[in-house]
Protein backbone atom coordinates (compact mmCIF):
# COMPACT_ATOMS: atom_id res chain seq x y z
CA UNK A 1 0.00 0.00 0.00
CA UNK A 2 3.03 2.26 -0.29
CA UNK A 3 1.44 3.85 -3.32
CA UNK A 4 -1.15 5.46 -1.09
CA UNK A 5 1.20 7.65 0.90
CA UNK A 6 1.31 11.35 0.12
CA UNK A 7 3.66 14.02 1.34
CA UNK A 8 3.29 17.78 0.97
CA UNK A 9 3.82 20.97 2.94
CA UNK A 10 5.79 19.10 5.60
CA UNK A 11 2.89 16.74 6.22
CA UNK A 12 3.25 13.01 5.58
CA UNK A 13 0.05 11.01 5.29
CA UNK A 14 -0.25 7.24 4.93
CA UNK A 15 -3.06 7.84 2.47
CA UNK A 16 -4.66 10.99 1.04
CA UNK A 17 -8.00 10.72 2.91
CA UNK A 18 -8.61 12.78 6.05
CA UNK A 19 -11.77 13.61 7.96
CA UNK A 20 -12.91 17.22 7.77
CA UNK A 21 -13.02 19.47 10.79
CA UNK A 22 -16.36 19.83 12.55
CA UNK A 23 -17.84 16.57 11.35
CA UNK A 24 -15.78 14.16 13.39
CA UNK A 25 -15.44 15.64 16.87
CA UNK A 26 -12.06 14.51 18.22
CA UNK A 27 -12.37 10.99 16.85
CA UNK A 28 -13.85 9.31 19.90
CA UNK A 29 -17.19 8.31 18.37
CA UNK A 30 -15.72 7.00 15.10
CA UNK A 31 -13.06 5.08 17.04
CA UNK A 32 -15.88 2.96 18.46
CA UNK A 33 -16.60 1.86 14.88
CA UNK A 34 -13.19 1.41 13.22
CA UNK A 35 -9.47 1.87 13.70
CA UNK A 36 -8.63 5.53 13.11
CA UNK A 37 -5.26 4.26 11.86
CA UNK A 38 -7.03 3.45 8.58
CA UNK A 39 -7.22 7.19 7.90
CA UNK A 40 -4.63 9.44 6.35
CA UNK A 41 -5.45 11.97 9.03
CA UNK A 42 -8.00 13.56 11.31
CA UNK A 43 -8.73 17.27 11.09
CA UNK A 44 -10.21 17.82 14.52
CA UNK A 45 -13.15 20.01 15.43
CA UNK A 46 -12.18 23.66 15.88
CA UNK A 47 -10.26 24.38 19.07
CA UNK A 48 -10.49 27.79 20.75
CA UNK A 49 -8.44 29.20 23.61
CA UNK A 50 -11.37 29.02 26.04
CA UNK A 51 -14.34 26.62 25.84
CA UNK A 52 -17.04 27.88 23.46
CA UNK A 53 -20.73 27.03 23.95
CA UNK A 54 -21.79 27.19 20.31
CA UNK A 55 -25.14 28.48 19.06
CA UNK A 56 -28.62 28.02 20.46
CA UNK A 57 -30.71 25.28 18.79
CA UNK A 58 -31.95 24.54 16.20
CA UNK A 59 -28.53 23.80 14.79
CA UNK A 60 -29.16 21.58 11.76
CA UNK A 61 -31.63 21.69 8.88
CA UNK A 62 -32.42 19.69 5.81
CA UNK A 63 -31.28 20.91 2.39
CA UNK A 64 -31.47 19.36 -1.05
CA UNK A 65 -28.39 17.23 -1.60
CA UNK A 66 -26.98 17.98 1.81
CA UNK A 67 -27.71 19.93 4.95
CA UNK A 68 -27.33 23.24 6.76
CA UNK A 69 -25.56 23.53 10.07
CA UNK A 70 -25.12 26.35 12.53
CA UNK A 71 -23.31 24.62 15.37
CA UNK A 72 -21.20 27.68 16.10
CA UNK A 73 -17.89 25.95 16.92
CA UNK A 74 -18.96 24.49 20.25
CA UNK A 75 -15.74 23.07 21.67
CA UNK A 76 -14.17 22.31 25.05
CA UNK A 77 -11.18 24.63 24.56
CA UNK A 78 -7.41 24.28 24.29
CA UNK A 79 -6.74 22.96 27.79
CA UNK A 80 -9.24 20.12 27.41
CA UNK A 81 -7.95 19.36 23.93
CA UNK A 82 -4.38 19.02 25.20
CA UNK A 83 -5.22 17.08 28.35
CA UNK A 84 -7.86 14.72 26.96
CA UNK A 85 -8.49 14.76 23.21
CA UNK A 86 -4.95 14.86 21.85
CA UNK A 87 -3.74 12.00 24.11
CA UNK A 88 -6.70 9.96 22.87
CA UNK A 89 -5.82 10.63 19.22
CA UNK A 90 -2.14 9.88 19.84
CA UNK A 91 -3.12 6.25 20.38
CA UNK A 92 -3.81 5.93 16.66
CA UNK A 93 -1.38 5.86 13.80
CA UNK A 94 -2.88 8.76 11.90
CA UNK A 95 -1.93 12.39 11.33
CA UNK A 96 -3.68 14.95 13.54
CA UNK A 97 -4.42 18.35 12.05
CA UNK A 98 -5.59 20.81 14.69
CA UNK A 99 -8.27 23.18 13.43
CA UNK A 100 -7.82 26.48 15.26
CA UNK A 101 -10.50 29.13 15.85
CA UNK A 102 -10.46 32.47 17.63
CA UNK A 103 -12.46 35.63 18.11
CA UNK A 104 -9.42 37.74 17.29
CA UNK A 105 -5.82 37.46 16.15
CA UNK A 106 -4.49 36.84 19.64
CA UNK A 107 -7.08 34.09 20.19
CA UNK A 108 -5.80 32.25 17.12
CA UNK A 109 -2.15 32.78 17.98
CA UNK A 110 -2.54 31.52 21.54
CA UNK A 111 -4.01 28.22 20.36
CA UNK A 112 -1.40 27.83 17.61
CA UNK A 113 1.34 28.39 20.18
CA UNK A 114 -0.43 26.07 22.62
CA UNK A 115 -0.44 23.07 20.28
CA UNK A 116 3.06 23.68 18.95
CA UNK A 117 5.60 21.27 20.37
CA UNK A 118 2.89 18.87 21.54
CA UNK A 119 3.57 15.29 20.51
CA UNK A 120 1.16 13.97 17.92
CA UNK A 121 0.21 17.25 16.24
CA UNK A 122 0.95 16.97 12.52
CA UNK A 123 -0.25 20.38 11.37
CA UNK A 124 -2.36 23.38 12.24
CA UNK A 125 -5.38 24.44 10.18
CA UNK A 126 -6.43 28.06 10.68
CA UNK A 127 -10.20 28.23 10.41
CA UNK A 128 -10.79 31.70 9.01
CA UNK A 129 -13.93 30.62 7.21
CA UNK A 130 -16.63 29.52 9.67
CA UNK A 131 -19.86 31.24 8.64
CA UNK A 132 -21.66 30.39 11.89
CA UNK A 133 -20.04 32.68 14.42
CA UNK A 134 -20.23 36.47 14.40
CA UNK A 135 -16.54 37.00 13.70
CA UNK A 136 -15.99 33.73 11.84
CA UNK A 137 -15.35 35.34 8.49
CA UNK A 138 -13.50 38.35 9.91
CA UNK A 139 -10.17 37.21 8.48
CA UNK A 140 -11.64 36.14 5.15
CA UNK A 141 -13.19 39.50 4.38
CA UNK A 142 -10.09 41.07 3.02
CA UNK A 143 -6.77 39.53 1.99
CA UNK A 144 -4.76 42.00 4.09
CA UNK A 145 -6.22 40.83 7.39
CA UNK A 146 -5.83 37.20 6.35
CA UNK A 147 -2.17 37.81 5.58
CA UNK A 148 -1.66 39.49 8.95
CA UNK A 149 -3.26 36.59 10.83
CA UNK A 150 -1.31 33.94 8.93
CA UNK A 151 1.93 35.85 9.48
CA UNK A 152 1.25 36.02 13.22
CA UNK A 153 0.49 32.29 13.33
CA UNK A 154 3.63 31.64 11.28
CA UNK A 155 5.68 33.44 13.96
CA UNK A 156 4.08 31.23 16.62
CA UNK A 157 4.75 27.81 15.13
CA UNK A 158 7.06 25.66 13.08
CA UNK A 159 4.25 23.17 12.38
CA UNK A 160 2.90 22.91 8.83
CA UNK A 161 0.38 25.74 8.56
CA UNK A 162 -2.81 25.13 6.60
CA UNK A 163 -5.46 27.83 6.08
CA UNK A 164 -9.08 26.86 5.49
CA UNK A 165 -10.62 28.85 2.68
CA UNK A 166 -14.11 30.26 2.51
CA UNK A 167 -16.29 29.88 -0.58
CA UNK A 168 -18.20 32.96 0.64
CA UNK A 169 -15.79 35.43 -0.92
CA UNK A 170 -15.58 37.09 -4.30
CA UNK A 171 -12.02 36.00 -5.06
CA UNK A 172 -10.71 32.88 -3.29
CA UNK A 173 -7.45 33.10 -5.25
CA UNK A 174 -6.67 36.57 -3.91
CA UNK A 175 -7.31 35.28 -0.40
CA UNK A 176 -5.15 32.22 -1.05
CA UNK A 177 -2.29 34.38 -2.36
CA UNK A 178 -2.50 36.56 0.74
CA UNK A 179 -2.26 33.46 2.94
CA UNK A 180 0.77 32.32 0.97
CA UNK A 181 2.41 35.70 1.49
CA UNK A 182 1.68 35.39 5.19
CA UNK A 183 3.59 32.13 5.30
CA UNK A 184 0.97 29.40 4.85
CA UNK A 185 2.29 25.99 3.77
CA UNK A 186 -1.00 24.72 2.35
CA UNK A 187 -4.64 25.63 1.86
CA UNK A 188 -7.77 23.63 2.58
CA UNK A 189 -10.98 24.23 0.68
CA UNK A 190 -13.83 24.56 1.00
CA UNK A 191 -15.64 25.48 4.20
CA UNK A 192 -19.45 25.57 4.03
CA UNK A 193 -21.51 27.94 1.88
CA UNK A 194 -23.63 30.45 3.73
CA UNK A 195 -27.31 29.55 3.40
CA UNK A 196 -30.74 29.57 5.00
CA UNK A 197 -33.91 27.49 5.39
CA UNK A 198 -37.35 28.87 6.28
CA UNK A 199 -39.93 27.21 8.53
CA UNK A 200 -43.29 27.94 6.88
CA UNK A 201 -45.30 27.32 10.07
CA UNK A 202 -43.18 29.62 12.21
CA UNK A 203 -42.68 32.05 9.30
CA UNK A 204 -39.05 32.33 10.33
CA UNK A 205 -35.64 30.83 9.62
CA UNK A 206 -35.34 27.22 10.78
CA UNK A 207 -31.93 27.64 12.36
CA UNK A 208 -31.45 29.34 15.73
CA UNK A 209 -28.60 31.32 14.19
CA UNK A 210 -30.87 32.21 11.20
CA UNK A 211 -28.14 31.38 8.66
CA UNK A 212 -26.07 28.23 8.43
CA UNK A 213 -23.43 26.52 6.36
CA UNK A 214 -24.47 24.37 3.42
CA UNK A 215 -22.53 21.14 2.94
CA UNK A 216 -22.92 17.75 1.31
CA UNK A 217 -22.96 16.58 -2.31
CA UNK A 218 -24.71 19.80 -3.37
CA UNK A 219 -21.53 21.82 -2.83
CA UNK A 220 -19.09 19.51 -4.65
CA UNK A 221 -19.04 21.51 -7.90
CA UNK A 222 -18.25 24.68 -5.94
CA UNK A 223 -15.47 22.91 -4.04
CA UNK A 224 -13.94 21.51 -7.21
CA UNK A 225 -13.95 24.90 -8.90
CA UNK A 226 -12.27 26.62 -5.96
CA UNK A 227 -9.71 23.84 -5.44
CA UNK A 228 -8.88 23.95 -9.16
CA UNK A 229 -8.34 27.72 -9.09
CA UNK A 230 -6.32 27.66 -5.86
CA UNK A 231 -4.09 24.80 -7.02
CA UNK A 232 -3.45 26.40 -10.39
CA UNK A 233 -3.04 30.01 -9.33
CA UNK A 234 -1.72 30.12 -5.76
CA UNK A 235 1.03 27.55 -5.93
CA UNK A 236 0.41 25.93 -2.54
CA UNK A 237 -0.71 22.35 -1.93
CA UNK A 238 -4.46 22.10 -1.36
CA UNK A 239 -6.48 19.72 0.80
CA UNK A 240 -9.77 19.41 -1.10
CA UNK A 241 -13.16 18.91 0.50
CA UNK A 242 -16.83 19.55 -0.13
CA UNK A 243 -19.36 16.82 -0.90
CA UNK A 244 -16.98 13.87 -1.08
CA UNK A 245 -19.04 10.68 -0.78
CA UNK A 246 -17.05 8.14 -2.80
CA UNK A 247 -13.58 7.27 -4.03
CA UNK A 248 -14.59 8.69 -7.38
CA UNK A 249 -15.41 12.06 -5.77
CA UNK A 250 -12.02 11.97 -4.04
CA UNK A 251 -10.25 11.34 -7.35
CA UNK A 252 -12.14 14.24 -8.92
CA UNK A 253 -10.70 16.51 -6.25
CA UNK A 254 -7.22 15.11 -6.78
CA UNK A 255 -7.54 15.74 -10.50
CA UNK A 256 -8.75 19.25 -9.74
CA UNK A 257 -5.44 19.77 -7.98
CA UNK A 258 -5.90 18.54 -4.41
CA UNK A 259 -2.89 16.85 -2.80
CA UNK A 260 -5.20 15.19 -0.28
CA UNK A 261 -8.92 15.19 0.44
CA UNK A 262 -11.16 15.38 3.49
CA UNK A 263 -14.50 13.67 4.08
CA UNK A 264 -17.02 15.75 6.00
CA UNK A 265 -20.80 15.63 5.91
CA UNK A 266 -20.77 12.12 4.40
CA UNK A 267 -19.96 10.72 7.86
CA UNK A 268 -23.35 11.86 9.14
CA UNK A 269 -25.09 9.68 6.59
CA UNK A 270 -22.55 6.88 6.70
CA UNK A 271 -20.20 6.77 9.71
CA UNK A 272 -17.97 4.30 7.86
CA UNK A 273 -17.55 6.59 4.83
CA UNK A 274 -13.90 7.61 5.51
CA UNK A 275 -12.34 4.11 5.54
CA UNK A 276 -14.66 3.12 2.67
CA UNK A 277 -13.42 6.08 0.61
CA UNK A 278 -9.80 5.11 1.40
CA UNK A 279 -10.51 1.69 -0.17
CA UNK A 280 -12.56 3.05 -3.04
CA UNK A 281 -9.86 5.56 -3.95
CA UNK A 282 -7.31 2.74 -4.34
CA UNK A 283 -9.67 0.96 -6.76
CA UNK A 284 -10.53 4.16 -8.56
CA UNK A 285 -6.87 5.06 -9.11
CA UNK A 286 -6.17 1.60 -10.43
CA UNK A 287 -9.12 1.74 -12.81
CA UNK A 288 -7.79 4.96 -14.26
CA UNK A 289 -4.32 3.56 -14.66
CA UNK A 290 -2.56 5.30 -11.78
CA UNK A 291 -0.23 3.68 -9.28
CA UNK A 292 -0.67 6.40 -6.71
CA UNK A 293 -2.67 9.48 -5.82
CA UNK A 294 0.47 11.54 -6.37
CA UNK A 295 0.69 10.23 -9.93
CA UNK A 296 -2.95 11.12 -10.65
CA UNK A 297 -2.35 14.56 -9.18
CA UNK A 298 0.72 15.09 -11.34
CA UNK A 299 -1.07 13.88 -14.47
CA UNK A 300 -4.03 16.19 -14.11
CA UNK A 301 -3.01 19.15 -12.03
CA UNK A 302 -2.50 22.29 -14.09
CA UNK A 303 0.09 23.64 -11.65
CA UNK A 304 2.13 20.44 -11.88
CA UNK A 305 1.89 20.47 -15.66
CA UNK A 306 3.05 24.06 -15.76
CA UNK A 307 5.98 23.32 -13.48
CA UNK A 308 6.98 20.40 -15.68
CA UNK A 309 6.89 22.34 -18.94
CA UNK B 1 -24.42 0.14 17.25
CA UNK B 2 -24.03 -1.15 13.71
CA UNK B 3 -25.42 -0.68 10.22
CA UNK B 4 -28.28 -2.82 9.05
CA UNK B 5 -29.99 -3.50 5.78
CA UNK B 6 -33.58 -4.24 6.68
CA UNK B 7 -36.22 -5.86 4.54
CA UNK B 8 -39.66 -4.30 4.59
CA UNK B 9 -42.26 -6.85 5.63
CA UNK B 10 -45.74 -5.55 6.30
CA UNK B 11 -46.62 -1.88 5.88
CA UNK B 12 -49.53 -0.95 8.14
CA UNK B 13 -51.62 2.20 8.47
CA UNK B 14 -52.77 2.02 12.09
CA UNK B 15 -54.26 5.54 12.32
CA UNK B 16 -54.88 8.62 10.21
CA UNK B 17 -51.53 9.92 8.95
CA UNK B 18 -49.49 7.14 10.56
CA UNK B 19 -47.49 4.30 9.01
CA UNK B 20 -45.99 1.30 10.76
CA UNK B 21 -43.13 -0.37 8.92
CA UNK B 22 -42.48 -3.92 10.03
CA UNK B 23 -38.88 -4.74 9.17
CA UNK B 24 -36.80 -7.89 9.09
CA UNK B 25 -33.06 -8.24 9.69
CA UNK B 26 -30.78 -11.15 8.91
CA UNK B 27 -29.67 -11.26 12.54
CA UNK B 28 -31.22 -10.61 15.92
CA UNK B 29 -31.73 -6.93 16.72
CA UNK B 30 -31.34 -6.01 20.35
CA UNK B 31 -32.39 -2.56 21.44
CA UNK B 32 -33.42 -1.05 24.77
CA UNK B 33 -36.73 0.74 25.15
CA UNK B 34 -36.21 4.39 24.22
CA UNK B 35 -33.18 3.79 22.01
CA UNK B 36 -33.42 4.85 18.39
CA UNK B 37 -32.20 4.07 14.89
CA UNK B 38 -31.25 6.34 12.01
CA UNK B 39 -33.27 5.27 8.97
CA UNK B 40 -32.92 6.15 5.33
CA UNK B 41 -34.78 4.76 2.41
CA UNK B 42 -33.20 6.05 -0.73
CA UNK B 43 -31.33 8.79 -2.43
CA UNK B 44 -33.89 11.51 -3.04
CA UNK B 45 -32.17 14.90 -2.81
CA UNK B 46 -34.35 16.24 0.00
CA UNK B 47 -33.64 13.29 2.21
CA UNK B 48 -29.88 13.25 2.20
CA UNK B 49 -29.67 12.91 5.96
CA UNK B 50 -31.05 9.84 7.69
CA UNK B 51 -33.92 10.36 10.16
CA UNK B 52 -34.01 9.30 13.80
CA UNK B 53 -36.84 7.04 14.99
CA UNK B 54 -37.36 5.18 18.25
CA UNK B 55 -38.22 1.57 17.60
CA UNK B 56 -41.81 0.58 18.24
CA UNK B 57 -42.61 -3.14 18.39
CA UNK B 58 -40.64 -6.37 18.33
CA UNK B 59 -42.39 -9.72 18.06
CA UNK B 60 -39.34 -11.80 17.09
CA UNK B 61 -35.58 -11.23 17.57
CA UNK B 62 -35.01 -10.47 13.90
CA UNK B 63 -38.08 -8.27 13.51
CA UNK B 64 -38.53 -4.67 14.54
CA UNK B 65 -41.15 -2.14 13.63
CA UNK B 66 -41.17 1.64 13.39
CA UNK B 67 -44.25 3.83 13.69
CA UNK B 68 -44.27 7.40 12.44
CA UNK B 69 -46.52 10.21 11.28
CA UNK B 70 -46.13 11.16 7.63
CA UNK B 71 -45.36 14.87 7.66
CA UNK B 72 -42.27 15.80 5.64
CA UNK B 73 -40.11 14.64 2.73
CA UNK B 74 -38.25 12.08 4.86
CA UNK B 75 -41.33 10.40 6.31
CA UNK B 76 -43.14 10.61 2.95
CA UNK B 77 -40.29 8.69 1.38
CA UNK B 78 -40.37 6.06 4.13
CA UNK B 79 -44.14 5.79 3.74
CA UNK B 80 -43.72 4.90 0.07
CA UNK B 81 -41.81 1.71 0.93
CA UNK B 82 -43.53 -1.54 0.05
CA UNK B 83 -43.11 -5.15 1.12
CA UNK B 84 -39.81 -6.46 -0.22
CA UNK B 85 -38.06 -3.06 -0.34
CA UNK B 86 -34.80 -2.47 1.53
CA UNK B 87 -34.08 0.16 4.11
CA UNK B 88 -30.75 1.32 5.59
CA UNK B 89 -30.65 1.56 9.36
CA UNK B 90 -28.01 2.40 11.94
CA UNK B 91 -28.43 1.61 15.59
CA UNK B 92 -29.44 1.05 18.27
CA UNK B 93 -28.34 4.51 19.39
CA UNK B 94 -28.52 6.61 22.52
CA UNK B 95 -29.46 6.01 26.13
CA UNK B 96 -32.87 4.43 26.65
CA UNK B 97 -35.30 4.51 29.58
CA UNK B 98 -33.71 3.41 32.87
CA UNK B 99 -35.61 0.39 34.17
CA UNK B 100 -36.30 -0.10 37.88
CA UNK B 101 -34.46 -2.79 39.85
CA UNK B 102 -37.64 -3.68 41.73
CA UNK B 103 -41.28 -3.81 40.58
CA UNK B 104 -42.81 -0.33 40.74
CA UNK B 105 -46.04 1.45 39.90
CA UNK B 106 -45.16 3.24 36.65
CA UNK B 107 -47.07 5.81 34.63
CA UNK B 108 -46.00 6.00 31.00
CA UNK B 109 -47.20 8.92 28.87
CA UNK B 110 -47.10 9.16 25.11
CA UNK B 111 -48.52 11.92 22.95
CA UNK B 112 -48.88 11.50 19.18
CA UNK B 113 -45.52 10.69 17.58
CA UNK B 114 -44.19 10.12 21.11
CA UNK B 115 -46.11 6.88 21.57
CA UNK B 116 -43.76 4.39 19.79
CA UNK B 117 -41.05 3.96 22.47
CA UNK B 118 -43.75 3.19 25.07
CA UNK B 119 -44.53 -0.24 23.66
CA UNK B 120 -41.08 -1.63 24.43
CA UNK B 121 -41.03 0.25 27.73
CA UNK B 122 -44.40 -1.16 28.81
CA UNK B 123 -43.26 -4.65 27.87
CA UNK B 124 -40.00 -4.37 29.83
CA UNK B 125 -41.72 -2.87 32.88
CA UNK B 126 -44.42 -5.54 32.89
CA UNK B 127 -41.84 -8.29 32.49
CA UNK B 128 -40.06 -6.89 35.55
CA UNK B 129 -43.26 -7.21 37.54
CA UNK B 130 -44.18 -3.52 37.53
CA UNK B 131 -47.70 -2.18 37.37
CA UNK B 132 -48.07 -0.03 34.24
CA UNK B 133 -50.57 2.74 33.67
CA UNK B 134 -50.26 3.94 30.04
CA UNK B 135 -51.67 7.35 29.15
CA UNK B 136 -52.01 7.79 25.41
CA UNK B 137 -52.74 11.17 23.84
CA UNK B 138 -53.82 12.16 20.34
CA UNK B 139 -55.39 15.06 18.49
CA UNK B 140 -58.56 13.07 17.88
CA UNK B 141 -59.91 9.53 17.87
CA UNK B 142 -58.74 8.84 14.30
CA UNK B 143 -55.13 9.66 15.25
CA UNK B 144 -54.75 7.36 18.26
CA UNK B 145 -51.84 4.95 17.95
CA UNK B 146 -50.49 2.27 20.26
CA UNK B 147 -53.37 2.17 22.78
CA UNK B 148 -54.67 -1.26 21.76
CA UNK B 149 -51.18 -2.68 21.30
CA UNK B 150 -49.97 -1.50 24.71
CA UNK B 151 -53.18 -2.70 26.38
CA UNK B 152 -52.59 -6.11 24.78
CA UNK B 153 -49.30 -6.35 26.69
CA UNK B 154 -51.22 -6.11 29.96
CA UNK B 155 -50.95 -2.40 30.77
CA UNK B 156 -53.89 -0.34 31.97
CA UNK B 157 -54.52 2.24 29.23
CA UNK B 158 -56.30 5.60 29.40
CA UNK B 159 -56.73 7.84 26.40
CA UNK B 160 -57.00 11.61 26.07
CA UNK B 161 -57.76 13.57 22.92
CA UNK B 162 -57.57 17.30 22.22
CA UNK B 163 -61.15 17.35 20.93
CA UNK B 164 -62.69 14.79 23.25
CA UNK B 165 -63.64 12.44 20.41
CA UNK B 166 -62.23 9.60 22.50
CA UNK B 167 -61.53 9.34 26.22
CA UNK B 168 -60.68 12.39 28.28
CA UNK B 169 -60.76 15.81 26.64
CA UNK B 170 -57.68 17.78 27.62
CA UNK B 171 -54.02 17.43 28.48
CA UNK B 172 -52.74 13.91 29.09
CA UNK B 173 -51.11 14.95 32.34
CA UNK B 174 -54.59 15.57 33.84
CA UNK B 175 -54.97 11.78 33.89
CA UNK B 176 -51.92 11.25 36.12
CA UNK B 177 -53.04 9.96 39.52
CA UNK B 178 -52.00 12.27 42.36
CA UNK B 179 -50.76 9.35 44.39
CA UNK B 180 -49.59 5.81 43.95
CA UNK B 181 -47.09 6.39 41.13
CA UNK B 182 -43.40 5.62 41.73
CA UNK B 183 -42.00 6.86 38.39
CA UNK B 184 -43.19 8.65 35.27
CA UNK B 185 -41.86 7.99 31.77
CA UNK B 186 -42.89 10.34 28.97
CA UNK B 187 -42.39 10.96 25.28
CA UNK B 188 -44.26 13.46 23.16
CA UNK B 189 -44.82 17.16 22.49
CA UNK B 190 -42.64 19.63 24.37
CA UNK B 191 -45.63 21.11 26.23
CA UNK B 192 -46.50 17.72 27.67
CA UNK B 193 -42.89 17.00 28.61
CA UNK B 194 -42.68 20.37 30.39
CA UNK B 195 -45.80 19.60 32.44
CA UNK B 196 -44.42 16.18 33.40
CA UNK B 197 -41.14 17.84 34.35
CA UNK B 198 -42.97 20.42 36.52
CA UNK B 199 -44.97 17.71 38.27
CA UNK B 200 -41.84 15.67 38.95
CA UNK B 201 -39.75 18.59 40.18
CA UNK B 202 -42.58 19.83 42.43
CA UNK B 203 -42.13 16.90 44.82
CA UNK B 204 -43.64 14.44 42.38
CA UNK B 205 -42.22 11.04 41.46
CA UNK B 206 -38.99 10.86 39.44
CA UNK B 207 -39.63 11.32 35.73
CA UNK B 208 -37.74 10.31 32.60
CA UNK B 209 -38.30 12.26 29.42
CA UNK B 210 -37.53 10.97 25.92
CA UNK B 211 -36.61 14.01 23.82
CA UNK B 212 -36.66 14.60 20.09
CA UNK B 213 -34.40 17.01 18.20
CA UNK B 214 -33.37 17.51 14.60
CA UNK B 215 -30.08 15.67 14.21
CA UNK B 216 -27.67 15.03 11.38
CA UNK B 217 -25.60 12.05 12.53
CA UNK B 218 -27.30 10.33 15.49
CA UNK B 219 -24.01 9.13 17.00
CA UNK B 220 -22.52 12.21 18.60
CA UNK B 221 -20.25 13.89 16.08
CA UNK B 222 -22.32 16.68 14.53
CA UNK B 223 -23.33 18.46 17.78
CA UNK B 224 -26.60 19.39 16.07
CA UNK B 225 -29.17 17.94 18.48
CA UNK B 226 -28.24 19.64 21.71
CA UNK B 227 -30.51 20.42 24.67
CA UNK B 228 -29.67 22.75 27.55
CA UNK B 229 -28.44 21.05 30.73
CA UNK B 230 -30.09 22.16 33.97
CA UNK B 231 -26.77 21.99 35.82
CA UNK B 232 -23.73 22.19 33.54
CA UNK B 233 -20.71 20.31 34.89
CA UNK B 234 -18.43 22.73 36.70
CA UNK B 235 -15.27 21.65 34.89
CA UNK B 236 -16.33 22.26 31.28
CA UNK B 237 -16.97 25.98 31.21
CA UNK B 238 -19.30 27.30 28.55
CA UNK B 239 -18.88 24.09 26.58
CA UNK B 240 -20.82 22.13 29.17
CA UNK B 241 -24.04 24.09 28.67
CA UNK B 242 -25.38 21.51 26.25
CA UNK B 243 -26.02 17.78 26.18
CA UNK B 244 -26.44 15.82 22.96
CA UNK B 245 -29.89 14.28 22.61
CA UNK B 246 -28.40 11.47 20.51
CA UNK B 247 -25.67 10.49 22.93
CA UNK B 248 -26.42 11.68 26.47
CA UNK B 249 -30.13 11.15 25.64
CA UNK B 250 -32.59 10.75 24.10
CA UNK B 251 -33.93 9.88 27.58
CA UNK B 252 -33.08 12.37 30.31
CA UNK B 253 -34.12 12.49 33.96
CA UNK B 254 -36.47 15.44 34.51
CA UNK B 255 -33.92 17.33 36.62
CA UNK B 256 -31.15 17.01 34.00
CA UNK B 257 -32.49 19.32 31.28
CA UNK B 258 -34.00 22.75 30.74
CA UNK B 259 -36.90 22.48 28.32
Amino acid sequence: MTGQAVSFAGLSLKNPVLTASGTFGYGREAAELYDLGLLGGVMVKGVSREPWPGNAPLRVARAPGGMLNAIGLQNPGLEHFLSTDLPFLRRYDTAVVVNVVGHDLQGFVDVVRGVTGQAGVGAVELNISCPNVADGLLFSQDPASARKLVAAARQATDLPLVVKMSPNVTDPVALGLACKEGGADALSAINTLLGMAIDLRRRAPVLGNRTGGLSGPAVKPVGLRIVFDLAAQVGLPVIGMGGIETGSDALEYIMAGASAVAVGTAVFRDPLAPPRIVRELVDELEQHGFESAAQAWAAANPAAKEAAS
Amino acid sequence: MRQWELLVGEVLAPARGYVELRLEATQALEAEPGQFFMLRAGNLPDTYLPRAFSWYRQDAPRRLSFLFRVEGPGTRELARLRTGDLLQAMGPLGRGFPLPQQPIRAAILGGGVGVPPLWGLAKALLQGGSDVLALIGARAKAHIVGAKEIAALGARVLVATDDGSEGYRGPLTDLLPEEGIDAIYACGPEGMLRRVQQISLADGPPAYLALEAPMACGYGVCMGCVVERAEPPSDQGEYGRWARVCREGPVFAAQEVRL
